[in-house]
């Protein structure tokens, strides 16, 4: 193997000056290399710190306990005492959930003093479909997941949220991560479906190769531009391919592989031709749009439309040129038209490798289309090698399911890490690396080299499962902590002395008041639901007759995860908090704090409807007493019964104001939007 | 590094020294992101100072969707009216377009320019009222982009990217400036009411910066801004008591934790966005002659001049950026006039050019010019070759854009095309330049403007722009 030197130029601002520092990374096997890079050396196994563990038998010290306390130690800090159970409970539940414990769930856990409740709860929790929902909800911010496909058009990919809800049910059932990400990656390869002229051959796909077919729809998850006129075909397709690939590299291995397009990684060790050797990979793969109804239900389907159809088509080709009232009235017509088509048939939105129309790839001088060097075929990146990192034939068979075995071999160090790291960043609010999405040279240090070690080599020996995972964590000391501010020593709680506290993310703040107000639509899976919206909103799409509110009202109350994920078209109340647009990878949201939001709560049309539902439940469940209505709906909301300061300043409140308004106080208290 | 127990007494010593509606507890807003906080920031919209002294202190950018042509408007060409009917010689190199073919004719213009005002520039007739303006405008000849197609050529103008997901250089100056509003919000967008453009709403939006620095996007009527309105049958006293009891309620559980703090300032700017800001809405307070001068209340001003108007009122009001979108719908209903250039362009010339030419006048008369940056643009020109006999396609690889006010010498012009309009072949000017003298303008260092993303500092200007010198 040769030996890859790469200078690598950091240049970073200090107090106004630029200092570049020169960093020579050596990776080879053979030769004297330079200190490789920490993430990419082979995945240590730990042993466990002696802290002495029996001083510290008053609290349930576990192996993680002992990594953090080791490092709390030595900056002279320590854990915090445990939170109450209280607390605990509302943490966890939502933390595993995305939803706040009920008050007869926290009754029971609080009425069970068994040394097992905790677990008993823990274990009930991550068997709920909720769980799934939760932490589904995390992978498609991952990979961006979005129902429409961006640019001018958002076209809306026929049945892709049946993506959504294999991710849902890939952590309902504890789908080993390796399995997942092969499914992901080549699952279209995996189900061997024979197709010809875009139509499966065989009549009928068992559950199996559906699953397998939904799972490749990863690789259709980036915006697409549908060019009108003259079509940059070569450009469009790559394109294409740049979403595939650069995808791999953030999600799964943490390496932001997009800088490599265009020139040799400037931080981490990628040359780029590696960059289109992993390119090479997709080279066939199309989209296969794969009908799941039979050939005669197909043939009826295209005899009722096809006249509709035609006449769309006529129509949008007489309006350029027209202007004014004729135009809006065509526009409306094609509107109405594209109203009265059927519902479109149960499509899988997959991908395939299409032979006939492989993409030769190329090293392209600068990135660009036109400027094409060498031809190149399918090799993993150099940096990770493993078994082999030969270069296979353009032909390939099966090739993308060489990439995944490759992403998931023993001797990748950074698919286990990269994954653990995630987890560790949803319990924490902070990844062991700060950086989740990168772990190349220019990413952050891990504040726990060992422990993520150790999490990641614990992971992969019970078989690549989440659930034992966020078992290990949420049981531990450290998560027990009780939260408050930092200390001064460790403003950014790097060091974990207490749990951080946090805002509810967007969805959970939505879903939470939906729960609290007893509309919350429990309902799961299925196609996507439109909410409405201000007809100003839809006037913003380029086709507004993309919007179709869905006729059933009770659908709109169903969880967040089940809201169709419209590029062009977020709802504000959502984006208000911080939902990420699904353009890019998001591997950590923002949590921020503004005046639109308290906007949003206080005078937004949703706040206000679901208050009237939350004072409507109150007066159900606590009578008309102004002392049971505050304290129940600090029960429901917050977890717990007010506090005496609390309950006089809500009764003192309702002996002027209307419940209702009350309602809508709880909505915007800290007590509710955080998390303790 | 930020001092967080500092931030935290400060914090706390602020927001109990606040009567109810306090100006100063905004000061401990949002302390979540450790670049603000870094910067020693603690409310993100908080006006701030910029890297460097400044020109402007805010823009308006008019946004003219779809693409207006160059030859029909800023660039005269007497060798195309020449060559008109024929096909483009070989010596001016090659181009793609999007609808036309290999072998289309060029297409000669049927404006009439004359020289403008005392710099003598020269504007066509389609623009009278602009003409008037000439000397507070340069006049950039020069521009060019990477596509020709509408969406990626709207991102790349706003964002710098090809692609959606990048923040558009108004999330980013409001990143950079904050706003000198209490009551308004830092970037907004007036959309035409006629319809969607084809970068849709990422193209506006603040990408991976946090969600306080999205555009706010006005609409129609006379209530632009959402959730400034108490819902129907709720008092505005009874919702004093209820804003009352949110922030003793929220006080009573703690409010130790700087962003606890920040979240209960949040409430007090919420009110008086909620009875400040609608303020800003009623054109009614201006003088007829102002209204007259706008073309508000007058077709087919009405719609452009009330939005330019408004612009004013808003940059008055220390709103950072404003777009001021004209052209919406389909795509005749924009600039982009692919079947007839004289008949889309007519008509969008006389929406528009009484509001930006009362815009300008409005501005200087008041003093506020010399401190607001007014760029007119679009996202590319159209072809020198005819599209069906009478229209323009898209063409990106010279055009016109202007830029009036916030320092830039009026009476200027920059850069050239080729003597048929086809590139830019005199000081060529990308959209990057354009980024990277907004921002100079501002005072704000393109190196300097960073957010961390995806393992990269990310900046405006993705590749080094160079700032136009030549406006100065």
């Amino acid at each position: 193997m040769t030996l890859h030197r790469y200078a690598v130029r950091i240049v970073r601002t200090l107090a106004g000056g630029c200092v570049a520092v020169l960093l020579a990374i050596g990776l080879a096997s053979g030769e004297d290399a330079v200190a490789t890079h920490w993430s990419l050396r082979p995945v240590a196994r730990p042993t466990v710190p002696d802290i002495g563990m029996a001083a510290e038998s008053s609290r349930d010290l576990q192996p993680i306990d002992a990594f953090i306390v080791e490092k709390l130690r030595a900056n002279g800090l320590n854990l915090s005492l445990p939170a109450d159970r209280e607390t605990w409970i509302r943490r966890v539940t939502l933390d595993l959930t995305g939803l706040p414990p009920t008050p007869d769930e926290i009754a029971n856990y609080l009425a069970d003093s068994s040394p097992q409740a905790d677990e008993i709860l823990v274990d009930r929790l991550l068997a709920s479909p909720a769980y799934g929902e939760q932490w589904g909800r995390h992978w498609l911010d991952v990979v961006r997941f979005a129902e429409s496909e961006g640019f001018e058009y958002d076209r809306h990919r026929a049945g892709a949220w049946r993506f959504r809800d294999y991710v849902i049910d890939a952590f309902h059932r504890d789908k080993p991560y390796d399995e997942f990400l092969l499914e992901q990656l080549a699952g279209d390869e995996l189900a061997a479906v024979e197709v010809s002229d875009g139509r499966v051959i065989s009549e009928g796909l068992s559950e199996r190769q559906r699953e397998l077919l939904v799972a490749s729809g990863f690789q259709r998850l980036g915006a697409v531009r549908r060019n009108a006129g003259n079509p940059e075909l070569a450009f469009s397709r790559h394109e294409v391919l740049t979403e595939m690939t650069d995808i791999v590299g953030t999600a799964i291995l943490g390496l932001s592989l997009g800088c490599a397009r265009c020139h040799d990684h400037k931080f981490d060790p990628i040359p780029q031709v590696d960059y289109y050797h992993l390119q090479a990979f997709m080279a066939a793969a199309q989209e296969f749009d794969c009908p799941l109804a039979n050939t005669a239900e197909q043939a009826r389907w295209k005899a009722t439309t096809e006249a509709i159809q035609k006449e769309i088509a006529e129509l949008k080709k007489s309006i350029p040129g027209l202007q004014g009232a004729e135009a809006d009235e065509r526009k409306a017509r094609i509107d109405e038209l594209q109203r009265s088509l059927p519902p479109p048939l149960p499509t899988i939105s997959a991908i395939r490798n299409d032979e006939n129309r492989r993409t030769p790839i190329h090293l392209l001088k600068r990135g660009n289309t036109e400027k094409r060097e060498q031809q190149v075929g399918p090799r993993s990146l150099a940096l990770v090698s493993t078994t082999s990192a030969l270069e296979l034939s353009p032909d390939t068979v099966a090739p993308r399911t060489s990439l995944a075995k490759w992403l998931v071999d023993p001797g990748n160090p950074l698919t286990p890490r990269v994954i653990v790291n995630r987890i560790w960043q949803r319990h924490f609010g902070r990844g062991i690396v700060a950086t989740p999405n990168d772990f190349g040279v220019n990413g952050a240090e891990p504040t726990h080299r060992e422990l993520l070690d150790w999490l990641a080599t614990r992971f992969v020996e019970s078989g690549w499962r989440f659930k034992p995972l966020h078992r290990l964590i949420v049981l531990s000391a450290t998560y027990r902590q009780a939260s408050g501010i930092p200390v001064a020593s460790d403003p950014e709680n790097r060091w974990l002395s207490r749990f951080p506290r946090r805002r509810l993310a967007a969805e959970e703040v939505r879903d939470a008041m939906l729960q609290v107000s007893g509309r919350l639509n429990l309902k799961q899976g299925g196609p996507s639901v439109m909410v409405p919206v201000d007809v100003d909103q839809v006037m913003l799409l380029y086709a507004p007759a993309q919007w179709e509110v869905t006729a059933d009202a009770s659908e709109h109350d169903r969880r967040s995860i089940y809201l169709i994920a419209k590029r062009n078209l977020r709802l504000s109340f959502l984006e208000m908090f911080d939902q990420p647009d699904a353009q890019s990878s998001c591997a950590q949201r923002e949590a921020s704090t503004h005046a639109l939001q308290s906007l949003e709560l206080l005078n937004g049309a949703f706040s206000n409807d679901l208050a009237k539902a939350f004072a409507t439940r109150l007066l159900r469940e606590a009578g008309d007493g102004a002392c049971e209505q505050v304290t129940r709906a600090w029960q429901l909301a917050a977890g717990r019964p007010p506090t005496e300061r609390e309950l006089r300043l809500g009764m003192e409140f309702l002996k002027t104001q209307p419940l209702e308004e009350f309602a809508l106080a709880v909505f915007n208290l800290n007590a509710f939007l955080y998390v303790n | 590094m930020w001092d967080r127990q500092r931030m935290i007494d400060r914090g706390r010593r602020e927001f109990l020294a606040q009567a109810f509606c306090g100006i100063g507890s905004l000061a401990v807003a949002a302390l979540a992101a450790g670049e603000r906080a870094e910067a020693g920031i603690t409310n993100p919209l908080e006006a701030r100072k910029a890297h460097e002294p400044a020109a402007a202190k805010s823009v308006i950018f008019l946004f003219m969707a779809g693409g207006p042509s160059h030859l029909e408007t800023f660039d005269p060409k007497p060798l195309l009216n020449e060559l008109s009917g024929q096909v483009r010689p070989t010596e001016f190199g090659d181009a793609k377009h999007q609808f036309i073919q290999a072998g289309a004719k060029l297409l000669g213009s049927a404006r009439k320019f004359a020289k403008q005002g005392e710099c003598g520039t020269e504007i066509s007739d389609l623009f009278p009222h602009t003409a008037r303006c000439v000397d507070d405008i340069a006049v950039i000849r020069s521009c060019y982009g990477e596509r020709v197609v509408h969406s990626a050529a709207q991102y790349e103008l706003f964002s710098g990217r090809l692609m959606p997901g990048s923040p558009s250089m108004g999330a980013w100056i409001a990143y950079g400036l904050g706003s000198e509003s209490q009551s308004l919000p830092a970037y907004v967008v007036l959309p035409d009411p006629k319809g969607a453009l084809e970068g849709g709403q990422p193209m506006y939006a603040n990408g991976f910066l946090p969600a306080v620095y999205q555009p706010t996007m006005f609409r129609g009527g006379s209530r632009p801004v959402r959730n400034l309105d108490l819902p129907a049958g709720v008092s505005a006293s009874g919702r004093r008591e209820t804003i009352r009891l949110i922030r003793e309620l929220n006080e009573a559980g703690g409010a130790d934790d700087p962003e606890f703090a920040a979240r209960i300032g949040t409430y007090d700017l919420a009110f008086r966005m909620q009875t400040e800001a609608p303020e800003v809405f009623e054109l009614g307070n201006e003088t007829a002659e102002t209204l007259a001068l706008y073309g508000v209340g007058t077709e087919p001003t009405d719609d452009y001049g009330r939005r330019c108007l408004m612009a004013r009122r808003l940059v008055e009001r220390g709103v950072r950026f404003t777009v001021v979108v004209s052209g919406g719908g389909a795509g005749n209903m924009q600039w982009d006039a692919h079947a007839d250039i004289e008949e889309n362009h007519q008509r969008m010339a006389r929406q528009t050019d009484q509001p930006v030419a009362a815009l300008l006048t409005d501005l200087k008369r008041r003093g506020l010019l010399e401190e607001t940056l007014v760029l007119w643009g679009g996202e590319f020109g159209r072809s020198p070759e005819a599209q069906d006999g009478k229209g323009r396609d898209h063409h990106n690889l010279g055009f016109s854009m202007w830029m009036a006010g916030g320092g830039v010498q009026g009476g200027r012009i920059v850069g050239a095309t080729d003597a048929i309009g086809l590139k830019a072949v005199e000081r060529p000017c990308h959209f990057r330049d354009i980024h990277a003298t907004i921002l100079r303008q501002l005072g704000l260092e393109q190196d300097e403007l960073t957010f961390p993303h995806q393992g990269r500092r990310e900046r405006l200007t993705f590749l080094h722009g160079t700032p136009l010198d030549e406006l100065l």
